[in-house]
Order: C-alpha cells, then sequence, then structure tokens
C-alpha cells in the first residue's frame, strides 16, 4: 500500500516500517509483557515495571508511526541522549537500549544475534551493546538512514560502530568526546554537538529546528527534578522503590529521553514513593540489607531484581544508570549556551561521567553515596567489555572496607549475555554473600 | 657477523640497560610512556629520556591480577605487575595518554599502588596527555594545546621555570627523531626486498632496543646494522612472505612462531613497527617546531583508537601488500583488545576482496597457547599457495 503525501512522494509505510523490524518486535514484547503484567500482577504490584512498560509502548507506538510515515531512522549511542535529537523529525533508536532491551523481554535473549555477529568476527570480548544490533544489522533487519555517537565511553564503542560505516554503509557522525570533565572540555564538547548535529542534518536532509530540541531538553530538566527528589526519598530506610525499579528507569531514561511519558514515568513513581514513605512500606516486606550496585544490572534477566527483594529483603538503592544527575540545562538563553549545557549534561551521562574522569572522583562519590544511603554493601558487576572499568573494582573495595568497613562483593560477568555468568550463579554468588551480612 | 648475536639487538630482551644507567648516572631523567602517541621530541629536547614500557620475557600477571580483572589486556598487566615488584623503580616520571581503556588507567594505578608501595620513596611526576578519537581541525586544536600544556608542566617539573624546552633544542630533538625513523625505514626497505635483509624478529629486536636508549646513540647503531645489513648475502629462502598486523607486540615468541612455521614476516603494521617510522615532522615548511611536532604525531599512520580512520590504515596494508610482495597476512590481538580486535574484523573481509590469504588469531602477550598458535599459523602457511 502506498500513500500519496500530496507532493508526489509516494509513501510504502510497509517498507518503512520494515527498516525497524526489531523496534516492531521489541513493541510486540513490550505489549505481551504489559499486557502479563496487567493480568496476573495485583494492582499494586511491581509499579515500576507496569508504568514503564505502559509509557515505553506509548513512545514506541509513536516512533514506529513515524516509520511508516517515512521519518528518517536515526541510530544512536546510549550517550547522546535521545532528547538531543528531537530537533529533528526522526526515528530515534537507541543501539544499546534496543538490543539490551529485547534481549530482557524474550524468552530466549538475542544471543543468536550475539553469535552471528561472532562468527562474522565480532570479537567474544566487545559489548554486547552493540553487539545484539550490529548482529539484526547484518541480517539487515534495521536499516538506519544515519547513526551518530559519541566517542566514549570505551574502546568498545570506538571500535564497534564503524561497522556501520564500513560493512553496512550506513554515515557515521561521531562527536568527539574528550578527555577529563572540565571547562575546556566542556566547550569542546558543546562545539562537537552542534557540529555533529550540524552534519546529520545535512545527511538527513533536515535543518535543525532548535525550539523543538529545547522542548525536548526542557523535558529533561523537569525529570532531572523529579529524579532528585525521588533520590531523596530512596536514602530512607526502607528503601521506599523496588528494585524493579532500576533497570525500567535505565530503559525509559534511555528510549524515551524527551518525550513527556519519561516525565510522566518519574512523577508517577515520586508519588508511590511518597505514599510508601509516609507508611515504612518495602516491597519485599522487609529491607534486611541496603546494596548499591555502582555499575551494571544483570540485563539478561532482570527477574533477578524481584528475587532479590523478596528472597533476600535485599534493596537496590541504585546502579550505573540511575544515579545520574547533572546541572539543568538553560534552555531560555542562546543556542551557545543551550550546546554548552548539553555538553556538560553528556559528560555526566552514566559511564562518560566515569570514563572521562580519573578514578579518584569515582571512589569519593562512592564512599560519599555509602554515607548518604546508608548502605551495608555494594555488589560489583564487572561486565567483560567495560575495559575502561577493569581496573577499578578491587581499588573501590579496598577503599569501601578501609574506610568505612562495607564489603563488596565483585562479579564478572556479560551484562548482556547470560552464558558468561547466569542468573543461578548470580543468585548463589549473592546468597552466601548475603550470609556474611546478616 | 650474524645479527641475532648484535648487542644492540640484546637490549631487546632487557628492561633497564647499560645507556639507561649512565643517562641517570650524568643526572638525566628517563620518563616512561606505554605508547607511539606521546610526543618523544618534546621530551628528548628537555633531556629526559623517553622510555617505552615493556613486558618482554615476564611470564607473569599474578600481582598485576590483584588491581585488573581478567578481562583486561595481559600485556598492561603484566607491566603492572613487573611494576609492583619494582622493575620499573628506575623511572624518574611517567606520560599517559589515553590510547586504550588498559593502558590509560595506568595513571592512577602507577600512583596508587606503584609509587605508593611502603618502600618506594621517589617521587616520581605522572603527565596525562588527552587525545582526540577522530582527526578533524578542532581535534587538532585541542592536540596541539594538549601538547603546549604537557610542554609547560614538563618544564616547570623537570626545570622549575617556564620556556626551558626551546625552539633551538626542540628542532634538534626533531631532527634527531627524524633521523632515526629513516634509518628504520631504510632497514624496512632491506627487509621488504626479494631477497630480505633480514627477518620479522630481528626487526622487532632493533624496533625494541631503539625504543630503550637515547635516539642519538640509537642512530648510530641503526646506522652500523643498516651497513651491515646492507651489504649481507640475504636470507634466500623458499619461505611465505607475511605482514603482521594488529596489537601491541614485544615478546618475540610470537614472531618465531610464525618464522618457525616456514614462513618469514617482510612487512607489519605494528607500533613497533611501521607505524613507528612512517611518517616524519616536517621542519620545512613551518616556523613552529612543537605544532609541527604535535601535527605530525595527530595524523601520522594511526592505530585503531582513530576512530574514523580505518581506511587510511586499510589502504597502508594494500600498498605494502604490493611493495612487499606480501604472499599473506597474518591479524592478531591480545585477547581483550577491542581495538585492534574490530580492526582486525574489519580487515578480514575487506582483504579477503583482494584474494589474499588471511587469518585472525587472538594471543596473549606471553608465551601460552604455544601448539594451538602453531598449529594454526603452520596450517595457513601452508594453505598459501
Amino acid at each position: 500500500m502506498n500513500i500519496n503525501l500530496g507532493d508526489n512522494n509516494m509513501v510504502n509505510p510497509v517498507e518503512n516500517e520494515n527498516k525497524i523490524i526489531p523496534y516492531k518486535m521489541l513493541l510486540q514484547a513490550v505489549s505481551s509483557t504489559q499486557e502479563l503484567v496487567e493480568r496476573i500482577l495485583p494492582e499494586s504490584g511491581i509499579p515500576s515495571l507496569r508504568i514503564g512498560l505502559k509509557d515505553i509502548k506509548k513512545v514506541l507506538e509513536k516512533y514506529i508511526e513515524k516509520a511508516r510515515e517515512g521519518a528518517p531512522v536515526i541510530g544512536y549511542h546510549f550517550a547522546f541522549p535521545a532528547d538531543y535529537l528531537s530537533c529533528f523529525d526522526c526515528v530515534p533508536i537507541c543501539l544499546e537500549g534496543t538490543g539490551y532491551f529485547l534481549g530482557t523481554l524474550l524468552l530466549n535473549g538475542i544471543e543468536n544475534y550475539y553469535d552471528s555477529m561472532g562468527n562474522w568476527g565480532h570479537p567474544f570480548h566487545t559489548c554486547t551493546a552493540q553487539k545484539g544490533v550490529m548482529g539484526m544489522s547484518l541480517d539487515d533487519l534495521f536499516r538506519f538512514d544515519a547513526i551518530i555517537t559519541p566517542t566514549a565511553p570505551c574502546d568498545s564503542t570506538c571500535a564497534s560502530y564503524p561497522f556501520f560505516r564500513h560493512h553496512i554503509g550506513v554515515p557515521l557522525i561521531i562527536a568527539d568526546l574528550p578527555f577529563l570533565r572540565e571547562e575546556k572540555s566542556y566547550k569542546y564538547y558543546a562545539e562537537q554537538i552542534k557540529i555533529s548535529l550540524n552534519k546529520l542534518g545535512k545527511t538527513i536532509g533536515q535543518e535543525p529546528q532548535y525550539e523543538r530540541l529545547r522542548k525536548g531538553i526542557a523535558i529533561e530538566n523537569q525529570v532531572l527534578h523529579t529524579k532528585l527528589e525521588l533520590f531523596d526519598l530512596i536514602k530512607s530506610e526502607p528503601s521506599p522503590i523496588e528494585n524493579m525499579f532500576n533497570p525500567v528507569s535505565a530503559a525509559t531514561s534511555i528510549i524515551t529521553s524527551g518525550t513527556q511519558e519519561n516525565l510522566h514515568f518519574y512523577e508517577e513513581m515520586l508519588n508511590i514513593a511518597k505514599k510508601r514513605y509516609k507508611n515504612g512500606f518495602h516491597h519485599g516486606r522487609e529491607e534486611r540489607i541496603r546494596s548499591i550496585w555502582p555499575y551494571m544490572l544483570t540485563f539478561f534477566d532482570i527477574s533477578l531484581c524481584e528475587w532479590l527483594d523478596r528472597e533476600l529483603g535485599m534493596s537496590i538503592l541504585f546502579d550505573i544508570f540511575n544515579y545520574n544527575f547533572f546541572d539543568p540545562i538553560d534552555t531560555s538563553s542562546d543556542l551557545e549556551t543551550l550546546f554548552y549545557g548539553m555538553a556538560k549534561k553528556g559528560m555526566s551521562w552514566p559511564m562518560i561521567k566515569q570514563s572521562t574522569d580519573f578514578y579518584y572522583p569515582f571512589i569519593d562519590d562512592c564512599l560519599k553515596m555509602a554515607k548518604e544511603f546508608k548502605a551495608d554493601c555494594f555488589i560489583y558487576t564487572q561486565s567483560l567489555a567495560c575495559k575502561q572499568f577493569g581496573s577499578i573494582p578491587k581499588i573501590l573495595r579496598e577503599a569501601l572496607m578501609d574506610e568505612l568497613g562495607i564489603p563488596t562483593l565483585i562479579i564478572e560477568f556479560d551484562v548482556g549475555d547470560a552464558r558468561m555468568t547466569s542468573l543461578k550463579m548470580f543468585k548463589e554468588k549473592i546468597s552466601l554473600f548475603a550470609q556474611t551480612l546478616l | 657477523m650474524n645479527l641475532g648475536n648484535d648487542p644492540f639487538l640484546k637490549l631487546s630482551n632487557t628492561i633497564i640497560n647499560p645507556y639507561i644507567t649512565k643517562w641517570q648516572a650524568e643526572g638525566n631523567k628517563v620518563l616512561g610512556h606505554y605508547c607511539t602517541y606521546i610526543p618523544e621530541e618534546l621530551l628528548f629536547a628537555a633531556k629526559l629520556l623517553p622510555y617505552r614500557i615493556r613486558s618482554t620475557g615476564h611470564e607473569d600477571t599474578d600481582l598485576g591480577d590483584t588491581y585488573m580483572v581478567r578481562f583486561t589486556c595481559s600485556f598492561v598487566r603484566a607491566t603492572l605487575d613487573m611494576a609492583l615488584r619494582g622493575m620499573y623503580d628506575f623511572l624518574d616520571g611517567l606520560v599517559i595518554c589515553n590510547s586504550c581503556d588498559h593502558s590509560r588507567r595506568m595513571f592512577e594505578l602507577f600512583d596508587m599502588k606503584v609509587f605508593n608501595r611502603e618502600d618506594f620513596k621517589k617521587e616520581v611526576p605522572r603527565f596525562y596527555l588527552a587525545m582526540p578519537h577522530i582527526l578533524t581541525e578542532e581535534g587538532f586544536n585541542w592536540y596541539y594545546e594538549e601538547i603546549k600544556e604537557l610542554k609547560n608542566e614538563l618544564d616547570q617539573t623537570y626545570s622549575g621555570s617556564s620556556n626551558q624546552i626551546s625552539d633551538e633544542s626542540l628542532i634538534n630533538s626533531i631532527k634527531i627523531y627524524n633521523k632515526n625513523r629513516d634509518m628504520l625505514k631504510k632497514i624496512h626497505e632491506l627487509r621488504i626486498q626479494n631477497v630480505p635483509k633480514l627477518n620479522g624478529t630481528e626487526a622487532l629486536q632493533i624496533s625494541m632496543s631503539n625504543s630503550s636508549i637515547p635516539k642519538n646513540l640509537a642512530n648510530k647503531e641503526l646506522k652500523r646494522i643498516y651497513e651491515f645489513l646492507k651489504e649481507s648475502e640475504g636470507i634466500k629462502t623458499e619461505s611465505k612472505r607475511i605482514m603482521l598486523v594488529g596489537s601491541e607486540l614485544d615478546n618475540l615468541f610470537f614472531t618465531k612462531i610464525i618464522e618457525n612455521s616456514g614462513a618469514i614476516i617482510v612487512s607489519d603494521f605494528l607500533c613497533f613497527g611501521t607505524r613507528y617510522f612512517t611518517d616524519n615532522v616536517d621542519l620545512e615548511n613551518s616556523k613552529n617546531p612543537l605544532k609541527s611536532l604535535s601535527k605530525r604525531l595527530y595524523y601520522r599512520l594511526s592505530c585503531p583508537r582513530m576512530m574514523d580512520d580505518h581506511d587510511r590504515r586499510l589502504n597502508f596494508i594494500k600498498e605494502e601488500i604490493r611493495k612487499a610482495k606480501i604472499d599473506g597476512i597474518i591479524l592478531q590481538r591480545i585477547n581483550n583488545c577491542d581495538l585492534h580486535g574490530c580492526d582486525n574484523m574489519l580487515f578480514v573481509h575487506e582483504l579477503k576482496e583482494l584474494n589474499i590469504p588471511v587469518i585472525n588469531i587472538d594471543r596473549e602477550h606471553f608465551q601460552s597457547d604455544t601448539t594451538r598458535l602453531q598449529t594454526r599459523i603452520e596450517a595457513f602457511v601452508e594453505m598459501i599457495k
């Protein structure tokens, strides 16, 4: 079926939709999971999942509709926040978010795409965050009109993205993200963002609409304000937020950034947290251990979150994707100020913040947070691909023990692939560790 | 004279050597670094000896493993291991750049764990150089500013005042380094001939030795070796001509496995090889030696840390295949090296289009898994027609 847009451009919605087949798969997976949640769980059960899925679904539907209408499909790296793309009429698709979210929701994960990419030569030790969508592109399931990425946070990013340019033939726009969070870096990165957005505009035949950009960013400023309030409540005992909030929040932040749905998710969660705080309610009935995960969760199976709440009474106060704060961006001044704010935020983004700095502030932050959030322990998940963090966990463990007497459990795993360290292994290791704490 | 017994080449088997001892006895300093993106000329102009940190011959990583997880590069872990054992205590400074995620964290680890050991009393200044990951005009300006800052820091740290590194001393240093690269290039030309005058193991030894002593002295040694090689008969062999591409390589066991398998490494794309000496600093077209030096480093034949320069690297390999009459390509990476791993992944597919035999293998920095490597390499060499 072709639709005539009136300017002699014939649009084929099915053909356009087929540019983003994995996104359609994601929508189906989100829809069926949401249906299960609505039908099976009690009304008050895991609200973050219930609300998050609903909001994410709305955004996915909106983007798929846009794709049908022929809007260009822009792949973006999770560290280039989606609200920065709101200056274009496009379908923004986060490579890392799509792969991991699909892997989370599909019963058998997306290991087949990892494997097809591995067979093509992608080294086993590179990041599954990119590997999934690379494998899907190899199978022609994604047809991006352009991809945009910063040069951070890791070697795996710098190494994997050129595949899209050199093998798939997708225009790759790269914003150089410098090392060290300081004034000159913010200015440099601001310029890089500006140049990259202009290049992207030329590639897809659109002028950046900066008023739209300001609106998208203004929404994220509100999200920030809401999240700050929410995190203040998480400091209280028991934590008023269930563990599942963490992976769902990571998904909403990365996939729905810059939309009203993202704001809605955090506002709803804040309301729930306030009520729970008043009642001293804990999702797992009793909070016995307060844990901080300074790195990532098991995205290959997020049921771990629920198990920790209910079986061990272990709260995950936050992971790296959620303790994510920055200065609000000034959206009312000139463009230079706007880009400067975007650069500062971009360099405070999860993983970017830590990889564009030395280890010292990260260790200081962890020590400070351990005290503020009254943590009993840290669980450090060292993912196979994250070499930029490969020499921190053991130093951090020493610092936490020496300074605060807080123990750290280090688990090596692949954040997106259960075959390296299975959920069963996680549960065993954490159970044994928990016994030493109680 | 047998090149294998040459005293200069034998320096490659050692970490500290008599040249360093003499240099320090004369009151001069030695600065360690990991990467060919470090402006060695600038350091040398300040009478600081740039010393490329190696792990040659070191088999252990157990102390290094205490602070680095097993997913990190075994070469970098081995160097940390050596440093924790005091084998790099002779360093008077450390320059780190963000070449890769493994080596860049040595800035903190040396600070917190190596230079902070109870029995270690020396103050060792550290310097950090932040490199862009793409080649643009803005990126060059950034890098040039970084080099200027480094110059000021070196001045302040080692001479207590600014502008001690004069243009004149920098130009002299650049000339010495240009000559050094020219000599390495000339030796390389002897290697790619129909009858190679040296093999890949010897070329690697020359390069490693060259990285460990003052370049003015190295130049004399290189000239001597060049003269010797030029007059030598060369290696008359039916061995297959191999180009070796990929990760850092400072252990001879790997080149020996290849060269004992019926092959000879006549060219390479390594940072202890062509990537080090291919480009020179242009002093003729600029009055600003620091800027010229920065230009050379920034725009030089890149390693895969430069995210948008894959095509140039591929073209270099293609050109070298033609010039050195290469029969087959061995792509290799140290396990966990994402940068070379992915660059090699693309090369495999791109080079196959040229109908040249290609093998892509992973290894550790130290001698391990030898039988597997040997079997694969022998099978590959046999396969080459």
